[in-house]
């Protein structure tokens, strides 16, 4: 079975050669905010599914060819590549699987679960050695009202074990990014655009380098700009000086 | 047949996961009942006139082109290389996406219960080259929402939007 699946490959790979230059590295000419259940590495793509991560193989560009499947549990809600490694925010945990054969991911580590209630999008970004996600409860319909949202730092050295090196309580966060020493994050509740100093990750610093904006949900940051899309729109910032975070463009209405 | 077990248990699953005591009962009351389309309607896919966005999702740049979702619609493309000035480009309607990526010229995304891929070489004229059908379980609740709600009906075609309804009988309620 293994020999027809391989040939079948060997016979896709073929075929895209005719139409297609293949040409991986092309594929990974882009970048996503924080907040995705999509993503490319390396000739494949992985997809979330409630409660499994699907590869696909790109060999035949134009027809993704589902090779690996792996189960977790029910609540996948963004996923993140960093350094060869796959993190996944889910609803009650972060998820660690190590692609170093990108064609089948393995896990590495699943958090437990850091709180009783079931939250809403997880978005991990990493720096190194740490990781650093949001998470959210909007209001329960079970009765409490709790609102468990705050900005998580791991220490993730050992990625097969994670440790939590920090909660920051903040007000309904979504998408976030980082540059050089500086942690964005969109908050929806406060309607503000949060900047932390992250030089020491044991010890985050809350900065005032901020920016009010209205209902952020996730951000790109490129260079020396940052794109911070909205629920209705996106604005465009000058990040160069962080002490004058500049905006500098909105959308052609 | 299948696929509808897989839905009610996952109903389920959601409906007991984070409400412990939810007795099964039937809600009446206002609520958010799913719009739909019908099957054939998800290979729809076009390019069309730039749009303003009203829900907005994933975000994706490559070079100068800023993408932006919108909910169960499609994907705004924007030129963003003069930030002072950025240029609404086009609107690619893509009925029933919430998620998508983008790599060399192919964009994929989910179709309801679908993977499509798509050749956006030519963004004025997009066109939908691949499909694996059937590969993808779509969410099946109104998101950023609490409160009761129609459950879903897979016969009826694919959900793209979600709208204010007195509903008797509901079946299904949020578990944020």
């Amino acid at each position: 079975m293994k020999k027809i699946l391989l040939t079948y490959l060997c016979f896709l790979w073929l075929l895209a050669g005719c139409f297609e230059k293949a040409n991986f590295a092309v594929s990974e000419g882009g970048k996503s905010g924080s907040v995705t259940r999509f993503t490319t590495y390396q000739g494949y793509m992985y997809v979330l599914n409630l409660n499994e991560v699907q590869t696909y193989s790109l060999v035949n560009p134009s027809k993704p060819l589902l090779v690996h499947t792996l189960s977790t549990d029910y609540g996948l809600e963004t996923i993140n590549i960093y350094d060869n490694t796959i993190f996944l925010g889910s609803t009650t945990s972060l998820y660690i699987l190590d692609i170093t054969d990108p064609a089948a991911p393995a896990l590495l580590s699943k958090t437990d679960r850091l709180f009783e209630l079931s939250r809403r999008c997880d978005p991990v970004v990493v720096k190194e050695n740490y990781a650093y996600s949001t998470i959210k409860t909007i209001e329960n319909i079970c009765g409490s009202i709790s609102s468990i949202s705050a900005l998580i730092v791991y220490d993730i050295s050992d990625k097969t074990q994670p440790i939590v090196l920090n909660t920051y309580d903040l007000e309904i966060p979504n998408g976030l990014g980082y540059k050089d020493n500086y942690l964005f994050i969109c908050d929806e509740g406060s309607d503000y655009l949060e900047v932390f100093d992250i030089s020491d990750p044991a010890q985050l610093v809350k900065t005032s380098l901020g920016v009010p904006i209205l209902d952020p949900i996730d951000l790109i940051i490129d260079g020396n700009r940052m794109f911070v899309a909205t629920k209705t729109d996106f604005q465009i910032f000058d990040v160069s000086d962080m002490n004058n975070i500049r905006r500098i463009g909105k959308i052609d209405r | 047949m299948l696929k509808k077990l897989r839905y009610f248990y996952i109903a389920w699953v959601l409906l007991f996961y984070s409400c412990d005591k939810t007795p099964l009962e039937f809600y009446d009351g206002m609520g958010k009942r799913p719009k739909y389309i019908a099957l054939d309607e998800l290979k729809n896919i076009k390019s069309l006139p730039p749009e303003d966005i009203t829900a907005s999702g994933t975000i994706f740049l490559k070079n100068n082109l800023f993408f932006i979702l919108e909910q169960r619609k499609g994907i705004h493309v924007y030129d963003i290389s003069d930030s002072l000035n950025t240029v609404n480009l086009v609107f690619l309607n893509i009925p029933a996406i919430t998620d998508f990526t983008v790599s060399g010229k192919y964009l994929y995304a989910d179709s309801w219960t679908d993977l499509v891929t798509i050749d956006i070489s030519d963004l004025q004229k997009i066109k939908e080259v691949g499909r694996s059908e059937n590969v993808l379980n779509p969410v099946l609740y109104p998101l950023l929402y609490d409160g009761i709600f129609e459950c879903v009906d897979a016969s009826k075609g694919a959900v793209i939007d979600w709208e204010d309804a007195q509903l008797i009988d509901a079946k299904c309620i949020t578990s944020n």
